[in-house]
């Protein structure tokens, strides 16, 4: 029975007691990780900063998913459920951002980058900027006058 | 965890529930629901990166602009706190297979202890922002940032970061029980940490979470 032996390996796995030392050391690391993060992100990096934040936070959640959830002693289907799930996490945020990427401009909200429509063509200035068209006191009395 | 079966003489441990073919394959089929179950929960989270990652592609400039308006080193320090109360439960499972109920027992209550501080700076950081005005959708009235946006990536923060502040608390409830159980009955053994391991999982998923919340919010 291929399950009854996934099973017997895990439990083989979960049972070898490892010291302490080694979530010590994946503790370390994790805060090294989020000291380099914070240090990248003050640098307000122009185009791939974002792009450098999530690969270390990847780094950083798979440390906790491997040794701190022991996902590297489990087998099998337990390893498969998380992996997937990831995969689908990709697909929806992948598909949601080429929707985005290649639609018609005037069908992006306006105001956003992607919009040929800025706050100032929909009746806001600077200041009033969201309010989109809205009249402040000073203005409303002018057009009265 | 009904109609058990125990064969006399074995170890105090969990029951063999009758339908499954031995204690190794239970301990397995329980870690399959976990992991089945914090699948749906990277999931739930996975429709909020979603919105977080078409909102940014579309207003980059106010993107910028408001996650320089937080405080990073509130968020600095939570998300050390976060991480080294990941550790602690951690540890706690480490104690929970050596039998070390008491300290089973101590881990936990460090980890609450750091939760408790977690939101509590999750708290002033909210109270600021209550403050200031920089709030979701037609309650923003901050005048620092007036672009396009701003309002929007508010309610990304919010509701991420409210969700999140819910999972702390769930995960609190969870780890109370186990806290309770190591210092009461004290029955955790190499044979018997499902309950610890468990909860612990679901700890580290709110760290996990918060790991790719605190660039996405702070540092972008």
């Amino acid at each position: 029975m291929a399950i009854a032996n996934e099973s017997h390996q895990e439990e083989h796995n979960m049972q070898e007691h490892h010291g302490a030392g080694r979530y010590v050391v994946i503790w370390v690391v994790l805060l090294v990780l989020t000291l380099v993060t914070v240090f990248t992100g003050r640098m307000h990096l122009p185009d791939f900063g974002l792009l450098l934040a999530l690969v270390i936070a990847s780094v950083k959640g798979t440390l906790v998913a491997l040794y701190f959830m022991h996902l590297s002693e489990h087998r099998g289907a337990n390893r498969l459920v998380f992996g997937v799930s990831i995969v689908f996490v990709v697909l929806l945020i992948g598909f949601t951002l080429m929707d985005f990427g290649t639609r018609f401009r005037l069908a992006n909200p306006p105001g956003s980058q992607y919009s040929d429509l800025q706050a100032v063509d929909i009746g806001a200035n600077k200041a009033e900027g969201r309010q989109g068209g809205h009249l402040d006191e000073k203005q409303k009395k002018e057009t009265h006058e | 965890m009904s109609s058990a079966h125990v064969t006399p003489g074995s170890v105090p441990g969990p029951k063999l529930a009758a339908h499954f073919a031995s204690l190794e394959v239970q301990k397995h089929a329980a870690r399959l629901g976990m992991w089945l179950f914090l699948a749906t929960e990277i999931l739930l989270f996975a429709g909020l990166f979603a919105c977080y990652a078409a909102y940014r592609f579309l207003f980059p400039e106010a993107w910028a602009a408001c996650s320089r308006e937080l405080d990073l080193t509130m968020g600095t320090i939570n998300t050390v706190v976060l991480i080294t109360s990941s550790f602690t439960a951690a540890m706690a499972v480490h104690y929970a297979k050596e039998g070390k109920n008491k300290m089973v027992g101590h881990m936990f209550v460090l980890t609450l202890l750091m939760a408790v501080a977690f939101l509590v700076i999750k708290y002033f950081e909210y109270k600021h922002k209550f403050h200031i005005g920089t709030l979701p959708g037609r309650y923003y009235f901050y005048e620092g940032i007036q672009l396009p946006g701003a309002p929007l990536y508010f309610t990304v923060y919010f509701a991420s970061t409210a969700l999140h502040g819910l999972h702390v608390i769930i995960g609190m409830t969870v780890l109370m029980f186990s806290t309770v159980r190591a210092y009461r009955v004290g029955d955790f053994s190499a044979n018997n940490y499902t309950m610890v391991e468990l909860g612990s999982m679901y700890w580290h998923l709110v760290d996990l979470v918060w790991i790719f919340l605190f660039p996405m919010l702070y540092l972008v």
